[in-house]
Parts: structure tokens; C-alpha cells; sequence
């Protein structure tokens, strides 16, 4: 029977669909590949060489939040007028904070890639921006600092933007932002390894690649125990909270969550590392491996967005 | 603010004709695929001969602190000098927080101006020129009621001062200035 009181589709609680999930994947992506390169640039001893880790996240991070600004844009209903989120700020709003730090964030990180990739820069006929980057040449602790401040903002921005909404349990937790952050920080680490390996030729023995795979296991396992936590918070609370717990087991988005996050995103990473270091640490399984960590981590930013938008409180 | 505009439902009264959405629907102009106000007939429940639905309005609760109005990037949604949540379509870029944001679920995207709309008590027409907002004067029944209840003197005041209300979803701290009133079963005695 039709109902009487209208159409029913304007009331369906998924507001935010695929585009922003991945948006909030490339500003986790752009935010973890730099954080992850400049980490290792200021652990490394010799800061003369740019390693391959760190010119695989200059060119990752600008081109990962350009895509990912894109998708944000391209989504809005009136995509022309984006300007008007540029000149109107309401800084109650989770929304214009995160537009300020991206405002400083995109192009401060245009400016440390040029800096970075400043020999590579003829051999794709793009030496004209050469003496651009020699002028930024001197402020170049200077903007790497910022930058690595405002890729923290920006990675924990995408978790605080929709855990701002009090409607969605599952959003509404203040372990969403942590969770997205480490999260950022895997992906941009398995995007940096493919980057360094494929596009800089580097060697899969080489000693910066080296130390970013020791990150790897902690960051994953600081993933898990968010993950975790954002459950047990969602159990304990009750309620809508809890029933939005079905998520893990009814439901096309429970197979995205142990399919895609936990089986491709977690498990395939962690039992590479029980394979023989011979057969580890060759170019291809390091390859598919990164893959699967990004594949993992889009997987994760659909579970969270679609999920925890359809239970509502 | 020295308004306080709040309208209440009396669910005992309303009788699910759909009279306050058509008339909405014909003095805001909406688009025909949305809407800023369904009353929506639920049930039955119990059993029989014991049958009863209930009359649930969705529509914007008007809520003091509005969820929409604090994620709003542009300030497109905001709260006028008389308290209640407007929205400048002409400063909205569509990025849809407010629609996700709302609890109620009372907000949608215009198909033909592209921005946020939803119900603002018409503000701007029969507000505007001191008339009670068009479902509330079609209701056949008297099941809604309008007014400012900071004037002890309004119907409204008088009401949910001596009638027990219910608001949805108050654990939210939105503060939601539609009251309801609940049906109350069984015959009327003679």
C-alpha cells in the first residue's frame, strides 16, 4: 500500500555517500604519506640526499588531497559556488576549520614538494619551476615543520568532521579522529613504499624503506586497538549506540568490515611478515602488500561513513 | 530572543488527513519529490478490537541549539532575531553537513535551488504578515497549535504549562521546540 504523507526518500539517514568516503581517504592518504616522509627525513642522519620515501610523499600528498578536494567539490550541489565556503567561515563549524587548514595545508605542501623534488623537476619538463624552488630553498625547516603540523590537523580533521554529528553513535565517538590519523599514517606508508619502489626505482633492501616498515606493525596494531575501542565504547553506551553494533554482522557493510578492513587490511599485512625475508622483501610482495594496506584503509573510511551513518539515535 | 515560537501537536486530535502537508506543500511551493512536513500514520498497534495508530509529525523541531546550525560552514543556517532556524539559500553551497547533522532527519537538498530547505514556521510569508503558519490554520481539527510561548497569555504557554508534553529525542541536548501531545486511549466516558 502507498503511504499517504509522501515520497520517503529525502528521510534516508546515509547523507554522505561513496565520493566522501573518499575524500576522507585521500586527506588521510596525503596527511600520512607526508607525515610519514618528513618523520623520516628528521630521524635519518644524512639530510642531504632526499630518499625515495620522502620524494615518493612529495609527489603523493599534493596529488592524493588535489583528488581528494576534487571529490569534496564535485559533491557539493552547487559545485560552482565552492567559493563561498572560501569567504564565509563559521568556526563553530568542524567544516570551516578543516577548510582554513587545507586553505595553508595545499599549498605549503605544493611548496615543500617543489622543494623536494627539486632535481626531478627537469626530467618532467616541469623545469621552469626550478627557481621557484631554489627561492623556497631557504625556509625549508620552516615549512616543514608547518606542514608536518597541518598534516596532523588534516589527518585528524576528516575523524572530527563527522564525529562533530551527535546524531550517528558510531560517529560520535572521540576515537574516530585517533583512528583515522593512524589509519592515514598505514596508508600513506604503504602509498610512499609503492611510490619509492615503482616511480624512484629504489632498492627493496633500502634502508629508509627499511625503517618505514618498522612503523608498519605498530601503526597497524594502534589501528586495531581504536578500532576496538570505537566498539567497546559503542557496547558499554547502549542503546542506539549498541545496536549499531549490528554493523559488525548484518549487512553488505560488515563484509566491506571483515572482508575488506580486517581480512585484506590487517591480516594479509601481518602474515606477509611470517614469509621468509628472501621472499618478503622482493619487489612484488612488497607491492601487493602496500596495496592491500590501501585497500584496507578505503575499506575502513566506507565501514565507518556508511555504517555509522545508517544507525542514528 | 524575546520570542519563543513553539507549536505543539496534540496526537489525541489529529486524525492523519494530510491536510497541514498540502497546505505546506501549496504556500511554500515544494518541490513535489520533497517536503517540509509529513505527518506519517503509524501502526496500527495493540490488537484487535483495541486498534490505535499514531499520528507522528516530522517536520524541523526548531531546536534551540540547533546541530545545524553550529556544523554549517557558511553560515547559511542560521538562527534569526526571533529564534527560529533559517536558512540563506543564496550562502548555502550544498555540502549536505546539516542534512547528515539533523537528528530528526528533517532537513533536505531543494532539487530546484540546490540548497538546504526546510520548515521555518513560514517565517517569511504568513509569519511575516501576523498569520498563524498555513498547517496550522488548515487543520481541521485543532491538532496544532502555534504560538510565543514566553507570553504566559499565548495558547501555546497555557498548554504545554497544564498538558503533558513529550519532545523527541531530548538525550540529544537539541531542545526541540515541537511538543507533542500523546494520545491518550480509551473511551469517553458518558
Amino acid at each position: 500500500m502507498n503511504n499517504t504523507w509522501g515520497d520517503m526518500a529525502q528521510y534516508d539517514p546515509v547523507t554522505w555517500n561513496w565520493i566522501i568516503a573518499v575524500y576522507l581517504f585521500m586527506a588521510g592518504l596525503s596527511a600520512g604519506s607526508i607525515l610519514i616522509g618528513i618523520g623520516l627525513r628528521w630521524y635519518s642522519k644524512d639530510k642531504s640526499v632526499e630518499s625515495a620515501i620522502l620524494k615518493a610523499a612529495a609527489i603523493i600528498s599534493p596529488v592524493a588531497i588535489s583528488l581528494g578536494l576534487a571529490c569534496l567539490v564535485f559533491d557539493l550541489t552547487k559545485p560552482f559556488h565552492f567559493w563561498l565556503i572560501l569567504i564565509n567561515y563559521n568556526l563553530s563549524s568542524v567544516m570551516s576549520i578543516g577548510v582554513l587548514a587545507l586553505l595553508a595545508y595545499s599549498p605549503i605542501g605544493i611548496a615543500y614538494s617543489l622543494i623536494v623534488l627539486r632535481d626531478e623537476l627537469p626530467k618532467w619538463k616541469l623545469g621552469f619551476l626550478v627557481p621557484l624552488a631554489h627561492a623556497l630553498q631557504p625556509f625549508r625547516k620552516a615549512i616543514e615543520v608547518v606542514l608536518f603540523v597541518l598534516a596532523i590537523g588534516v589527518g585528524a580533521y576528516t575523524g572530527f568532521l563527522i564525529s562533530a554529528m551527535n546524531a550517528y553513535p558510531m560517529l560520535n565517538t572521540a576515537v574516530l579522529p585517533a583512528l583515522f590519523l593512524v589509519s592515514g599514517l598505514s596508508a600513506g606508508a604503504a602509498a610512499n613504499a609503492i611510490g619509492a619502489l615503482v616511480m624512484f626505482n629504489t632498492s627493496s633492501h633500502d634502508a629508509t624503506l627499511g625503517k618505514m616498515h618498522g612503523l608498519e606493525l605498530p601503526v597497524m596494531l594502534s589501528e586495531m586497538m581504536f578500532l576496538f575501542m570505537l566498539f567497546c565504547a559503542l557496547y558499554f553506551k547502549g542503546g542506539a549506540a549498541a545496536a549499531a553494533l549490528a554493523s559488525l554482522t548484518i549487512g553488505v557493510w560488515a563484509s566491506v568490515f571483515w572482508i575488506g578492513v580486517v581480512g585484506i587490511g590487517f591480516a594479509i599485512p601481518l602474515l606477509s611478515m611470517l614469509m621468509p625475508a628472501q621472499t618478503r622483501h622482493t619487489k612484488g610482495v612488497m607491492i601487493a602488500v602496500a596495496c592491500c594496506s590501501l585497500t584496507g584503509v578505503l575499506a575502513l573510511r566506507h565501514f565507518v561513513l556508511y555504517a555509522g551513518q545508517s544507525y542514528i539515535s | 530572543m524575546s520570542k519563543r515560537y513553539v507549536m505543539v501537536h496534540d496526537e489525541n486530535r489529529c486524525i492523519g488527513c494530510q491536510a497541514c502537508s498540502v497546505a505546506c506543500r501549496s504556500e511554500n511551493g515544494t518541490p513535489e519529490s520533497v517536503s517540509r512536513l509529513q505527518v506519517r500514520v503509524e501502526g496500527p498497534f495493540g490488537d484487535a478490537p483495541h486498534l490505535h495508530f499514531k499520528y507522528n509529525r516530522v517536520s524541523c523541531q526548531q531546536c534551540e541549539n540547533a546541530p545545524c546550525v553550529t556544523v554549517c560552514p557558511t553560515g547559511a543556517a542560521y538562527v534569526g532575531d526571533d529564534g527560529l532556524v533559517s536558512i540563506k539559500a543564496d550562502k548555502c553551497v550544498g555540502c549536505m553537513y546539516c542534512v547528515a547533522a539533523c537528528p530528526y532527519k528533517v532537513r533536505f537538498m531543494n532539487p530546484e535551488t540546490k540548497a538546504a530547505d526546510k520548515c521555518n514556521f513560514c517565517k517569511d510569508t504568513r509569519l511575516a504578515r501576523g498569520e498563524l503558519p498555513a498547517c496550522v490554520t488548515v487543520c481541521p481539527t485543532d491538532a496544532l497549535i502555534f504560538g510565543d510561548a514566553n507570553d504566559p497569555q499565548s495558547d501555546v504557554a497555557k498548554l504545554i504549562n497544564t498538558k503533558a508534553t513529550y519532545q523527541e529525542k531530548t538525550h540529544l541536548g537539541t531542545q526541540p521546540r515541537v511538543y507533542r501531545i500523546p494520545t491518550k486511549r480509551g473511551g469517553i466516558q458518558s
